[in-house]
This record gives C-alpha cells, sequence and structure tokens, in this order.
C-alpha cells in the first residue's frame, strides 16, 4: 500500500540555523501520529515543508506518489488538509461557513458537494451553531476550530495540524479529538504537532520526537508516555494520567483517562491491590 | 499596596445583548495568584481585558459597575495583560528581540540605564537571554510567547493578567512559566491567570474563580478543581477526573500525590 506522507533525509535551514536535520519517517493510511519536541525543535518546519510553503534543502518528501517539489501548496491541498500554529491567519471570510467552503470550492467541487463536505466538517466539531458567525466575533478557541473545520472539508487523506488543541477547554479538545479519529477511521493519515500530551495520549498512537532537528524517538505513543525518564531529556513531561497510572502501579500502565478510570475501578474493587 | 477590585461588574461587547460578563465581584491583591476557569465562552478573557482597562476602554462596549485598581501608574506599576495571541501582541517595530521587549519599557520614557536593567532581567527571568539578537519574526511560537511575556513584565506592572500563558509552550516552558507566576506573587505583585492548564493549579494559584455564561460560580481554593460539580464540568484535574470516571467515593484527589496518600490510607 502507499503511503501517506513519506519523508527521506529531509534537512531544512533558516539562514545558518539548522531547523531539520535528515528525517526520515513515513505515516500509512489512517495512521495517527503525534509530532512532538521542545519549542524550536523544528516541528512547525516540518509542517511547513509538507504543506509545500517551504521546500526542503536536501531529501524529499512525498505525499502518496507525488514528490512535493513538482507540487505547488494549491495543488498539495487535494491531498493535504493542513492548520498551522496561528489559525486566526488561516481565517478570511466572513462567515464560519463561507471560510469552510473556501478549500472545496478552490477544489473545483460542485455546489451540492461542497455543501456536503462543509455541513460534515461543521457538525464533525460542533460548530453549526457559529456558522453564520463573523470568525472574529468568536473567542480564539472558536476561530481555531472554524481553521480546523476548514481543513476537514478538503476531506483530504493526510491532515497536518500545528498546535490543534492549544487555548481550548476539555469540552472543545474532545469534540477535537473525536473528529480526528472519525477522519483517520476513513483513512486519512493524521501528523498532529502538540504540546498537549492528554490529548495526544486520547487520541493519537505514534509518537514522533524531535530534538534539535533531529528525529530522536519514532515508536508507540502510549509506551513512550508511560515510561517518565525517558520523556525528559526530549523535553517531555508525562500527562496526569500517566503519572497517576505509574503512581498507583495501575496495571497495564494506561495513560488514556477512560482506561486509567477502568484499571482504578478494577483495582479498587479487590482484584490487585498495588502499593499494599 | 496594590489592589484590583470589581464591584457587581457586567459588560456587554458593542452590539451584543447577552452579558460576557454578569455580576462578578473579586478583589485581587498584591502578593496573590487568582486563577479563572471555565468553558471558552465563560467570561475569563473578557474579565482579564476588564481588569486590564482594555474594555471597554479600547474593546468598546458597555460596562456596569465599579472596577477600581490602585497601583501606582500606568506601566510600571501599573497593569499588564498577556494575550492569548501574541502574534498580535508584537510591535512589529524591532529587528530585534532585546528591542521588541525593550519597545515597552521605552515608551515609559525610562532612563536607558533602567530599560536595560530591566530589559535583560526580564529576558533571563524567561530564559530566553540567547535569543537577545534574534529578529522576532524568525521564532517559534513558543520563543514568540515568551518574548512577548518578557516585554510585559519588562514595563514591571503592579497586576499582570495572563490569558492562557501556556497555550504555546512546550512542558519545560510551562513549568518554568508558572514557576515565574509564584515568584511575581512572591515579590509583591498581584497575578490574574485564565487557563486550561487545570493539572498545574494546585501548585500555582491561591484561589480559583469558576465562571460560567459570565458568572463567577464559586470562588474558592484549587482544592475546588476535585469537586464533583467542576469535574462534571469538565473543569476538574485529570486526577479528579479519573478518580470520579472509577466510580470511587468523594473526596476525590486533586493532585497524584494526594491519590498516593488516599490509596494507602483506603
Amino acid at each position: 500500500m502507499t503511503d501517506a506522507l513519506r519523508l527521506e533525509r529531509v534537512s531544512f535551514a533558516y539562514g545558518d540555523v539548522t531547523a531539520l536535520a535528515e528525517v526520515s519517517f513515513a505515516l500509512g493510511p489512517g495512521e495517527r501520529a503525534a509530532l512532538l519536541g521542545r519549542n524550536g525543535a523544528g516541528k512547525s518546519t516540518l509542517v511547513r515543508l509538507v504543506t509545500g510553503l517551504r521546500r526542503p534543502a536536501a531529501g524529499s518528501i512525498w505525499v502518496e506518489d507525488w514528490d512535493t517539489r513538482d507540487r505547488p501548496p494549491e495543488q498539495l491541498a487535494r491531498r493535504v488538509g493542513s492548520m498551522f500554529q496561528y489559525a486566526d491567519q488561516q481565517l478570511f471570510a466572513r462567515t464560519v461557513r463561507d471560510d469552510v467552503s473556501f478549500g472545496p470550492r478552490a477544489l473545483g467541487f460542485a455546489a451540492p458537494e461542497v455543501q456536503q463536505r462543509v455541513g460534515r466538517a461543521l457538525a464533525a466539531l460542533g460548530l453549526e451553531a457559529h456558522a453564520a458567525h463573523h470568525p472574529y466575533d468568536l473567542p480564539p478557541a472558536f476561530r481555531k476550530l472554524a481553521a480546523l473545520a476548514g481543513a476537514l472539508a478538503l476531506e483530504p487523506r493526510l491532515l497536518v495540524l500545528d498546535e490543534p488543541t492549544a487555548g481550548l477547554d476539555r469540552a472543545l479538545r474532545a469534540r477535537v479529538a473525536s473528529a480526528l479519529l472519525e477522519r483517520a477511521a476513513a483513512g486519512a493519515a493524521l501528523l498532529v504537532v502538540t504540546h498537549d500530551l492528554a490529548f495526544a495520549a486520547e487520541t493519537l498512537e505514534r509518537a514522533l520526537v524531535l530534538d534539535r532537528g533531529r528525529l530522536a524517538c519514532d515508536e508507540p505513543l502510549a509506551g513512550l508516555l508511560a515510561a517518565p525518564p525517558r520523556l525528559e531529556p526530549l523535553g517531555l513531561a508525562p500527562p496526569a494520567v500517566a503519572a497517576l497510572s505509574r503512581a498507583l502501579g495501575l496495571p497495564g500502565a494506561p495513560v488514556r483517562e477512560a482506561d486509567a478510570a477502568r484499571a482504578l475501578a478494577r483495582v479498587a474493587a479487590g482484584r490487585r491491590a498495588p502499593l499494599d | 499596596m496594590t489592589r484590583l477590585s470589581l464591584e457587581h461588574v457586567s459588560f456587554w461587547y458593542p452590539a451584543t445583548d447577552t452579558p460576557a460578563l454578569a455580576d462578578v465581584s473579586l478583589e485581587v491583591a498584591g502578593g496573590e495568584v487568582v486563577a479563572l476557569v471555565g468553558a471558552v465562552g465563560a467570561g475569563a478573557s473578557t474579565l482579564l481585558l476588564v481588569a486590564a482597562d482594555l474594555a471597554p476602554r479600547v474593546v468598546g462596549g458597555r460596562l456596569e459597575g465599579a472596577v477600581d485598581f490602585r497601583g501606582r501608574g500606568n506601566g510600571e506599576g501599573g497593569r499588564g495583560i498577556v494575550l492569548p495571541t501574541p502574534w498580535t501582541q508584537v510591535s512589529g517595530m524591532a529587528f530585534t528581540v532585546w528591542d521588541e521587549v525593550a519597545f515597552g519599557p521605552a515608551n515609559l520614557g525610562w532612563p536607558r540605564e533602567q530599560i536595560t536593567r530591566h530589559v535583560d532581567r526580564a529576558l533571563a527571568r524567561l530564559e530566553i537571554a540567547a535569543l537577545r539578537d534574534r529578529e522576532p519574526a524568525t521564532l517559534s511560537g513558543g520563543e514568540l510567547q515568551r518574548v512577548i511575556i518578557a516585554g510585559i513584565l519588562a514595563m514591571d506592572p503592579a497586576l499582570v493578567l495572563f490569558d492562557e500563558p501556556t497555550a504555546e509552550l512546550d512542558p519545560a516552558g510551562a513549568r518554568m512559566l508558572w514557576r515565574l507566576v509564584r515568584s511575581l506573587a512572591a515579590e509583591g505583585k498581584a497575578v490574574i491567570v485564565a487557563t486550561n492548564d487545570l493539572d498545574a493549579l494546585p501548585d500555582v494559584a491561591d484561589r480559583v474563580v469558576w465562571l460560567e455564561q459570565g458568572r463567577a460560580k464559586k470562588i474558592g481554593p484549587p482544592a475546588l478543581l476535585a469537586e464533583d460539580a467542576l469535574c462534571a464540568a469538565g473543569l476538574g484535574t485529570a486526577v479528579a477526573v479519573v478518580w470520579r470516571a472509577g466510580g470511587l467515593p468523594r473526596p476525590y484527589p486533586l493532585t497524584v500525590d494526594d491519590a498516593v496518600r488516599l490509596w494507602r490510607h483506603r
């Protein structure tokens, strides 16, 4: 099967400052990857490369069978939906609905198809009530969701998102999680830059960690989150649920809330008593 | 002594009928960290804009009730706010990080050596001294957020208002920020912070204000974040939420350490 995304020894520098050094990995269809690492580790740069806004200085990036070097961003948008860190800057229409429909319209879909895609994207994020609002009349968190809805409406094979949950409350984070899980179940690959490891634990399955421009780690996310000594040197910290599981010695070292709650309930019911 | 007092404050944004803040009363004194928690749209950002004297003065709209601030003036000894969108707070007039951080102090008309002292200290506190000669436009999101915070602190405000200050920061940056918030309070500054980083609050906040639909529904110690009602509203710490979801009895633990103690004594 063709990879949704493949990076082959990708490097990039801003002047003298190396941002990415020989990064290689591939994502299959439906795969859900977190792109993690410190501020300045190269995460947002990688997003710009994958979306075609920048060209790698060396190496190549493939979106399915397209070499991104041969494709301008507007063409890449047929396969890659993206949301940038400063999502505000992605919005320009007078209403949320117009903004979300821009992408599918630009891809040349007929009006009924555009309408259906926009409807699905707004529904996935619970934004229907805000469809007629001006994006800038909404709090920043909802503007972020509007930008994400714009990416979802493309129904792309690859979603590349930069900090989709920053500044969101628990309920909105859950909406983003379920919308992303739904797209992944439909076969879209996810590459999500995030510092929100609690959200990552709930939503994503694979950890790609950048450290000073190099890919320092590529492994299942849950295992990494359950190993605090390994997180620290990468500039990461275990989310509270992983820390709780570890402190109580919960069986299976769960990192998702629902799993931890179940494990806690089982242990409390007396089947096993760690720490005693 | 620094003190901010809101008495029965309601606020309406321009052309809206529903108040974004409704009958909120709150006092914050120097030395205190008060955290605002609530769902998006509950009024936390609006409360910060009112506290910063930006609403209605800059934002427009209508305010009822009384807002009283005792500091020493504006800028220095006054109020500083860190917005949730750091990229909108860049002056756009500085070629280096140092100049960007100096922008506020320079506008206060300070003598040069005072500006230098405050800018250098702010850069050191935000752990970004190494970025001093970088061009702001080349910074990562987290780096830029630190620069903006440094620029506010360099003006030495008596009341510091933070709106989602850790949203762009990595875990190490978030830890640094929360330590900084405590040290600002230790210096006698009053700090109000709106955040969804609920798990950080037990170690940071003296008081928590639960906002819902513009109203201050409850004000109390961080232990509020382990109460059933807040957990149900999505405002419990992760540990409290897991405890509750696992069907374990109340009181729910607030932190991992609390959970370990409860577990041993059960």
